[in-house]
């Protein structure tokens, strides 16, 4: 099974847009960001000085309900944390990232929504790069799941993820801090612990950053670390808009 | 008059009263209240004059509403949730997917599923030594046996507008009831069953008939003596729980989460059975023969607000130390200046100041000495709270479970 793939800009009226497909879970988003744009809405009242970040997450086959509106939040309250609101021409704009649920199962009511937050917050950030909205850090997210004698499952499809004792999706900065946390089933502290390794190697490889202060990529058990996916496909952007300069040089 | 007047001519009155400071530097009120000088002695504590994770007064009322199974007033300062629950039956025949995956003998194989992979069930379920079958809870999310609605168009704070459709933060914290619901497996499904047991007919008796009606007998025995018993169950009791926050001064779910909590922990349902010659559900009248439910556990949950003393982290392009850095610059803090605060059960003023929140829900398993199991974790929109910081918070929540066990069991 190969890893996560990622593609930039395939929608050409957006700001910016990705899509990002998860083969282990079988989640494919497609995602756009528009920013800044003028809100209708809006109200100056509401921090003048600050953007507006609104999400909206479409599932693939059926209306949105009460479960989007929480993931909405959820993704709202983490890219929030990272887009640069105060930057100029942003302040008392809005930044929108409407998100389609393209592909994988579709969540019933009441489910649990956290098998598919790895692929949306990896498409909204993707989309965010993509229409060059400033940005703090990225991130990276992963999704693993623990079975009921302790043993991590990396990935798991959502058979898996019914079946399992606890399941936990963490994203890192991509300077190692713990930006989000959503963990729901039964477990303890150390299992938790042992959660957190793994998804820090998942996201950043095994040394997290050098020296000089640039992120070493290494290659482990677990393939290319997922914040480098993130990275490559954004270089793989840059040079095939570049490649007439490249070519020239 | 003119004399008093003459007196206060002296000071001009530029000083403010705190609560007009409070509201133009909501974020500078705070923090002089957090890190007063060092030459004031005075103790760290938050606006409200609790210490960082010190949580609110908490107080239960249950089975107030007469019209309800099961209900309950939660008063968290002023933070006040009125929750309701209401059974309603469901018809096993009104199941549009019933007849073709639960037909009587159905259920069986999901049972038979559970009794040769019981390893596969969440490690709570292997401690349930008392019960001989595992209860197969996917009805309760198949069905939709639990339908939690949260309410906070009700005038409960200034920004939520009567009759107004519901917020997205309502429907946010709907959805969090109801997952939470699922995945702590509160509520077990087998009390939510109504069963139908049907009579024996001896062989004997049927032996007069003539000779091809015993043999469509025999086959049926045949069909439902596989089986064992000739149960099956005709209808489940749907609990509609429903949660109006009446008055909204921060911290939303955990008012609601105790008050479901409460209202489910004062539900009874009456005892009920089918009648076969109506085809009806019949319920009795005596309040003597209703029962309460049996929950798995008591999840207490606990929420955090992360208040930080520069007021510019949420917004500045580089975020300088990483995560490295930040574990050595949090060793340092102990010295020196603290730099963030993590208060528990926020208000509505530290919410509006806090970005970072975290929510831990906590059981305590009674038969392993009252071992820490965490239901739920979330923590989202910062980077102050990393892996030590959620230590401790598990920590406190451990204590609060004991306030809320407490309390919870006055009522």
């Amino acid at each position: 099974m190969g890893g996560p793939t990622a593609s930039l800009h395939p929608l050409s009226r957006a700001d910016g847009s990705a899509s990002y497909r998860c083969p282990a879970t079988g989640s494919n988003v497609l995602g756009s960001v528009n920013a800044p744009i003028e809100l209708p809405g809006r109200r100056d009242a509401l921090k003048p000085e600050d953007a507006t970040i609104e999400v909206f997450v479409k599932p693939g086959t059926a209306p949105g309900g009460v479960g989007e509106r929480h993931i909405e939040g959820i993704l709202r309250d983490a890219l929030s944390r990272i887009i640069l609101g105060r930057e100029k021409g942003y302040p008392r704009r809005g930044v929108v990232i409407t998100l389609a649920i393209v592909g994988g199962d579709s969540i019933g009511r009441g489910a649990s929504y956290l098998p598919i937050l790895p692929a949306l917050l990896h498409t909204s950030i993707l989309a965010l790069l993509s229409a060059s909205v400033p940005l703090s850090m990225s991130i990276s997210a992963t999704i693993l799941a623990v079975d009921s004698s302790g043993k991590i499952i990396r990935e798991p499809s959502s058979a898996d993820a019914a079946a399992t004792a606890s399941l936990h999706v963490l994203a890192f900065t991509s300077k190692g801090h713990l930006l989000l946390n959503e963990s729901e089933g039964a477990f303890n502290f150390d299992t938790w612990e042992r959660v957190y390794e793994r998804a820090l190697t998942i996201c950043h490889g095994t040394s997290a950053l050098g020296s000089d202060g640039d992120v070493a990529m290494t290659e482990t058990v677990d393939s290319q670390p997922l914040e480098g996916l993130v990275r490559d496909t954004v270089e793989d952007r840059i040079h095939v808009e570049y490649a007439w300069k490249i070519d020239a040089a | 008059m003119a004399s008093s007047a003459a007196v206060s001519t002296a000071p001009p009155a530029l000083s403010l009263p705190p609560s007009q400071f409070a509201r133009l530097q909501p974020h500078a009120y705070l923090l002089a209240h957090l890190s007063p000088p060092a030459s004031s002695q005075q103790p760290s504590i938050r606006a409200n004059g609790r210490a960082p994770s010190q949580f609110r007064v908490t107080s239960t009322n249950t089975g107030s509403l007469t019209h309800t199974n099961g209900s309950s007033v939660v008063r968290l300062g002023d933070t006040t949730a009125v929750c309701g629950i209401k059974a309603e039956i469901l018809h096993t025949e009104d199941i549009a997917s019933w007849s073709v995956s639960h037909s009587s003998s159905s259920s069986t194989p999901n049972k038979r599923r559970k009794l040769t992979n019981p390893t596969e069930k969440p490690g709570e379920d292997r401690q349930d030594g008392s019960d001989e079958v595992e209860d197969d809870d996917s009805y309760i999310e198949d069905f939709s046996l639990l339908v939690p609605n949260l309410s906070l168009s009700t005038g409960c704070a200034p920004g939520f507008i009567p009759g107004a459709p519901p917020s997205a933060l309502a429907q946010s914290l709907s959805h969090r009831v109801l997952s939470l619901l699922h995945s702590s497996r509160l509520v077990r499904s087998e009390d939510l069953e109504i069963w139908y047991q049907r009579p024996n007919l001896g062989p004997e008796e049927l032996e007069r008939h003539n000779e091809d009606e015993q043999m469509d007998v025999d086959v049926e025995q045949d069909g439902s003596g596989s089986v064992g018993e000739t149960r099956e169950i005709k209808a489940f009791w749907v609990l509609y729980i429903d949660i109006m926050i009446i008055s909204l001064a921060g911290n939303p779910f955990d008012a609601a989460w105790t008050a479901v909590l409460a209202a489910l922990r004062d539900t009874k349902l009456p005892r009920a059975w089918w009648h076969a010659d109506n085809e009806t559900v019949i319920c009795s009248d005596l309040v003597s023969e209703a029962r309460r439910l049996s929950l798995r556990g008591l999840p207490v949950a606990s929420s955090f607000r992360v208040f930080e003393a520069d007021a510019a982290s949420g917004w500045r392009a580089v975020i300088v130390p990483d995560a490295e850095e930040e574990r050595k610059i949090a060793e340092s803090d102990r010295k020196g200046i603290q730099r963030r605060w993590v208060l528990a059960d926020p208000d509505g003023y530290e919410e509006g100041l806090a970005q970072e929140r975290v929510c831990l829900v906590i059981d305590k398993d009674q038969r392993q000495n009252g071992k820490v199991v965490i239901v739920k974790m979330e923590k989202n929109g910062g980077f102050a709270v990393d892996r030590k910081e959620l230590k401790e918070l598990v920590a406190v929540s451990a204590q609060r479970w004991e306030e809320i066990n407490k309390i919870l069991g006055q009522c």
